[in-house]
C-alpha cells in the first residue's frame, strides 16, 4: 500500500514539477503575441481591428500609416499624382520588392489585388466600390498604375493603407470555383510583408505562426536585432490574459487592458502597460428618428445626463481622455477649441421640461443596447441608467451582441432607441468618423445609426469629400463638427487610451492607432 | 436485442432531425446579421445587399431551411461564411481537443466519485459520509468558471506548479497530428516530454470539469451502495464470513453501479456541452470556444455545425446507454 502511494506522489511530482528539456534552454523563446486573431486570414475579404495585425506584418499597401498621430507613408509606392478635378490617380511603385515567394512585385500585381478586393466586394472594398469600378484600374507601365474614379473622393489616399497587395501567382494555382482563391488565402498568404506566414501551422483563431522575411523591401538595418519568430496565440478570457501576461506565458495582452489590471500589471517586475492616446471613440447613439430623439431638447437633456467625469476618471481611472465630438480629439478637421458636454442634471431637467412642453413623451422606458462581452458598455449603460432616473426617465439595459445590434441598424424601425460602441481608426481622415456618421447618404449603416439628418451638415460634408484641398477639407469638416455638435445626436464620451500589457523584454513597441502597435517589425526582444 | 437496439437507433433519427430543424430556425430569427459583419465596418447598404444575395441571406426563412437540410443530408455542413472553408475541417480540428478533455475529466470523475460514495455508503451518517455529502453538493453548486480561475490563482500564480492556460507550453510546439489527441500524438512522436507538458496542462481543466461530474458519480454510488447494504445476499455474505473490503466491492458494488453506469454515460454528453466555459477561461482550443467565436460573430454555418455535432454525439451516447442498460439488464429490452 505505501509503495502505491510512493509512487502517486512521484507520479504528481513529475506532472507539477515545470519541464524543461535541453531544446527548450537553448532556443530563443520566440514572441508570444497574446491579441486576438482575425477569422480569415484573407486580407481583402475582412476588414477589423484584429484583421490589421495581419495587414501590417504579412502584407504591404501602396502607402501606410506610421507613429501616433498617424502620418500617411508612401510604402510599396514611391509617389502619386493626382488630377486637378480629383478623378485620375497616378500611383509610381518602388522596384524591386519582392513577394515571399521570391517573385518581383510590378503594376499588374496592384491591378489584380484592386480588382480582387472590388470584385469580392467584402470587407475593406467598401471604401472604394462607391467611386472605383473594378475595370478602371489599369497599368499604365510595369511599375505605375492608373486608378480613375467616376467621382472625386478627396479620402481616397487615406484609405489607401487599407487595401493589401497580394501575389496572383500564389493565389492562381489555388483558385476554385471562381473564388479568386478566397478559400486558400484565408488559411495561406501572398504578401510581401515583413514577415511570412509559417505553412501548416495556422489554425483559425486559435494560433498563427510567422517569421521574419529577410528580403523584406525595405531591409532591416533600423532593427538590428529583430524578433525572428512570432507565435500569435489569442486569450480569449480577459482574466487569463492578464495571468498568463503576468506568468511570462505570452508577452502582450490586447491593446484593451482594463484598467482596473494597470496597476497590478505594473507592480510585476517582468511587465509594463504601454499607454497611447488612441483614435477610438466611445460613443452612446442615439436613433434620432424616434420619439423621444427625435427632439433637439430630448437629446440635450440626455446629453447632460451621463455622468462624463464619473464615468472616465472614477470607473475606467482617467484612463482616457475625454472627447467633445465624433472625431478624436487629435485628428485634422476637428475643431480644437470644440466645447464638451457636461454632467448638469439641472440643465438635463430644464431640456427635458422644455421637450415635454413641446409635447415630447418620456412615460416609455428607453432602451440600450449593450455588448455583453464588452464590460464598459454595461458598465456606461448602468451608470446612465441610475443618473437617467433622477430626472424621471427610465432606461432599460438590453444585453445583445456586435452583430445582433449591427444588424439591427439597417432600418430605422429595427434600430435599438440608443447603443454604445466605439468607432475605431480605420483611415485616418474626418470621413473615418463625421463623414460616415452624419451624413444621411450612410442611413443603414451601423456607423450612421444614430439616423441624423441635416442638410447643412450634408452639404458639408459631401463637399468635402470632393474637395482635394487639405486646407479647405478641414474647414468644411471643422464647420460640419460644429452643427454636428450642436444638435447632440449622439452622447461621446472620451478618446481612447490603449492600454496593452507587455513584459518588459519587449522592446521598441511603437503605437500607431492603425494597427493599435502591432507592427512586429521595429520590435526586438531582451531576454 | 437487436430489434430492441434497432428501436433505439429509429427514435434517434426523429430528433436529430427536430434538431436541425429547429436549429437552424433559432439561428435565423434571433437578433445579427451575419452579411453586416461580413461586410466590416462602413459597409454600405449596397455592400449589404450584395453579400447577403451571394449568401442567400435575403431568401426566405423556410428556402434557406429547406436549403440547409438538403446540405446536411448529403453529408455537407457547409462552409463558415468568414474564412470560406469547410465547416467540418474545423471541427474535425477542433473535436479532439473536446474530447480528450472529457474523456480525462470522465476519467478523474468516474475514479474519485465511484471510491467516494462506496465510503460514504460504508460509512453512512459518519464524518466521512457527512463530508461527501458536502463535497457532492458544493461540487454542483460551485459555478465552473470560478473555479477555473481560483484554481489557476492558486496553481498557477500562487504555486506556480501547473500551466495556466492552452495544450502545451508555446515554446515546445506541437507533435505532428495524427489524432488531434495530443496525449496519443506525443507519443506516437516519441516525444516524451511534450507528452508530459499535454498531460500537465490536461490537470487543471479537467478537475474543473470533472468536478459537477464526481459529485453526481459520487451520490448515485452512495445511494446504490445504501441501497445493496440492505440486501438479503449481504447479510448472507457477511455471515459467511467475507470481510469489509471484500463484502464491499465484490457482492455490494458489482450490484450498485448500474444506476451509475447508466449516470456516467449521459455525463459524457453533459460534459461536451459543459466545456464551454472551461474552455473560454481555460484558453483549451475546442469545441466550445469554437462555438462562442461563432456566436460572436453570427457565423450561423458554424453554430449550426457545432450544435448538430453535439446532438449526434448525445444521440449516439443515448443509444449506448440504452444497449448498455439492456445488456446489464434483460428486462429492460424485454419492455
Amino acid at each position: 500500500m505505501k509503495r502505491h502511494l510512493l509512487r502517486a506522489c512521484l507520479a504528481f511530482g513529475l506532472l507539477a514539477a515545470p519541464q524543461v528539456t535541453q531544446a527548450q534552454a537553448q532556443a530563443p523563446r520566440p514572441l508570444v503575441w497574446g491579441d486576438t486573431l482575425p477569422a480569415t486570414l484573407d486580407p481583402h475579404a475582412i476588414f477589423d481591428v484584429p484583421s490589421q495585425f495581419v495587414l501590417l506584418n504579412v502584407y504591404d499597401g501602396l502607402y501606410r500609416y506610421q507613429g501616433n498621430p498617424p502620418r500617411l507613408e508612401p510604402w510599396l509606392a514611391e509617389s502619386h499624382t493626382v488630377s486637378a478635378d480629383g478623378l485620375t490617380w497616378d500611383f509610381t511603385l518602388r522596384a524591386g520588392v519582392k513577394f515571399h515567394d521570391g517573385s518581383v512585385m510590378t503594376a499588374e500585381d496592384v491591378v489584380y489585388s484592386f480588382r480582387r478586393l472590388l470584385t469580392m466586394n467584402r470587407g475593406p472594398a467598401s471604401a472604394f466600390t462607391p467611386v472605383l469600378a473594378p475595370e478602371r484600374v489599369t497599368a499604365t507601365g510595369p511599375l505605375s498604375v492608373r486608378f480613375v474614379l467616376s467621382s472625386a473622393y478627396a479620402p481616397f489616399l487615406s484609405a489607401m493603407p487599407l487595401v493589401a497587395i497580394v501575389n496572383p501567382r500564389a493565389i492562381a494555382p489555388n483558385v476554385a470555383n471562381n473564388d479568386w482563391g478566397a478559400a486558400w488565402l484565408a488559411v495561406n498568404s501572398a504578401g510581401s510583408g515583413a514577415y511570412s506566414v509559417v505553412a501548416g501551422n495556422y489554425q483559425t483563431r486559435v494560433s498563427l505562426d510567422i517569421q521574419r522575411f529577410a528580403d523584406f523591401f525595405r531591409g532591416w538595418a533600423g532593427n538590428p536585432r529583430p524578433v525572428e519568430t512570432v507565435r500569435v496565440r489569442p486569450v480569449m478570457e480577459t482574466s487569463t490574459r492578464v495571468l498568463a501576461l503576468l506568468r511570462g506565458e505570452i508577452d502582450a495582452t490586447d491593446s484593451y487592458l482594463p484598467t482596473d489590471q494597470v496597476e497590478r500589471v505594473e507592480r510585476n517586475a517582468r511587465t509594463r502597460v504601454a499607454r497611447d492616446e488612441s483614435m477610438r471613440v466611445f460613443t452612446i447613439r442615439m436613433n434620432n428618428m424616434r420619439a423621444p430623439f427625435n427632439n433637439r431638447d430630448a437629446r440635450l437633456c440626455l446629453t447632460h445626463a451621463f455622468n462624463y467625469e464619473g464615468f472616465n476618471n472614477v470607473i475606467l481611472r482617467g484612463f482616457v481622455v475625454r472627447n467633445a465630438g465624433p472625431n478624436p480629439n487629435n485628428l485634422w478637421g476637428n475643431p480644437p477649441d470644440l466645447a464638451p458636454y457636461a454632467f448638469d442634471l439641472a440643465k438635463a431637467r430644464e431640456h427635458c421640461d422644455r421637450a415635454r412642453a413641446a409635447g415630447v413623451d418620456f412615460s416609455r422606458p428607453l432602451e440600450i443596447h449593450v455588448q455583453n462581452e464588452l464590460e464598459q458598455t454595461v458598465q456606461a449603460a448602468q451608470m446612465f441608467q441610475a443618473d437617467l432616473r433622477r430626472v424621471g426617465i427610465t432606461l432599460r439595459i438590453v444585453p445583445n451582441t456586435w452583430p445582433g445590434i449591427t444588424g439591427s441598424t439597417s432600418r430605422s424601425e429595427t434600430t435599438p432607441d440608443m447603443w454604445i460602441h466605439w468607432v475605431s481608426t480605420y483611415f485616418v481622415d474626418p470621413e473615418n468618423w463625421v463623414g460616415q456618421m452624419y451624413d444621411s447618404q450612410f442611413h443603414g449603416t451601423w456607423k450612421a445609426s444614430s439616423w441624423y439628418s441635416n442638410p447643412e451638415v450634408d452639404r458639408l460634408l459631401r463637399a468635402a469629400r470632393t474637395n482635394l484641398s487639405q486646407e479647405e477639407r478641414q474647414r468644411l469638416y471643422a464647420e460640419a463638427t460644429r452643427l454636428v455638435v450642436a444638435d447632440a445626436p449622439d452622447i461621446w464620451v472620451y478618446n481612447t487610451v490603449n492600454l496593452r500589457g507587455l513584459t518588459r523584454r519587449v522592446q521598441g513597441y511603437s503605437f500607431s492607432p492603425v494597427g493599435s502597435g502591432g507592427e512586429i517589425r521595429l520590435m526586438s526582444l531582451t531576454e | 436485442m437487436l430489434r430492441y437496439i434497432a428501436r433505439r437507433i429509429a427514435l434517434a433519427l426523429p430528433a436529430l432531425f427536430g434538431l436541425v430543424v429547429l436549429t437552424f430556425i433559432l439561428s435565423r430569427v434571433i437578433p445579427g446579421d451575419p452579411a453586416a459583419t461580413l461586410a466590416g465596418d462602413s459597409a454600405t447598404p449596397a455592400q449589404l445587399a450584395d453579400i447577403r444575395a451571394r449568401y442567400g441571406l435575403d431568401r426566405p426563412i423556410m428556402e434557406q431551411a429547406w436549403v440547409h437540410m438538403r446540405q446536411v443530408l448529403s453529408g455537407d455542413l457547409g462552409n463558415s461564411i468568414f474564412s470560406g472553408r469547410p465547416v467540418a475541417e474545423d471541427i474535425a480540428r477542433r473535436l479532439p481537443a473536446t474530447l480528450e478533455l472529457t474523456f480525462v475529466a470522465l476519467l478523474i470523475a468516474t475514479c474519485l466519485g465511484i471510491p467516494l460514495g462506496l465510503v460514504a455508503a460504508l460509512n453512512h451518517n459518519g464524518p466521512i459520509d457527512h463530508l461527501v455529502r458536502v463535497l457532492s453538493v458544493g461540487g454542483l453548486a460551485v459555478a465552473s468558471f470560478w473555479l477555473a480561475i481560483m484554481l489557476q490563482l492558486q496553481f498557477s500564480m500562487e504555486w506556480d506548479v501547473l500551466p495556466l492556460r492552452g495544450r502545451m507550453d508555446v515554446p515546445l510546439g506541437m507533435p505532428a497530428r495524427v489524432t488531434g489527441f495530443l496525449l496519443i500524438d506525443t507519443l506516437l512522436a516519441g516525444r516524451g516530454d511534450m507528452f508530459v507538458d499535454a498531460l500537465r496542462h490536461l490537470v487543471l481543466p479537467g478537475v474543473t470539469l470533472a468536478l459537477p461530474g464526481l459529485a453526481t458519480i459520487a451520490r448515485f454510488t452512495r445511494s446504490g451502495v445504501l441501497e445493496a447494504l440492505q440486501k438479503d445476499y449481504v447479510l448472507y455474505a457477511r455471515a459467511a464470513g467475507y470481510g469489509r473490503f471484500r463484502l464491499a466491492t465484490i457482492f455490494v458494488l458489482r450490484n450498485a453501479i448500474t444506476v451509475t453506469v447508466t449516470q456516467i454515460g449521459l455525463l459524457f454528453g453533459a460534459l461536451i456541452s459543459g466545456a464551454v466555459a472551461i474552455e473560454a477561461v481555460f484558453d483549451w482550443p475546442g469545441l466550445g470556444t469554437y462555438a462562442v467565436q461563432a456566436i460572436l460573430s453570427a457565423d450561423y454555418k458554424a453554430l449550426l455545425a457545432v450544435t448538430l455535432v453535439v446532438g449526434v454525439i448525445y444521440a449516439v451516447v443515448n443509444v449506448l446507454v440504452d444497449i448498455a442498460q439492456a445488456m446489464i439488464d434483460p428486462r429492460v429490452a424485454l419492455q
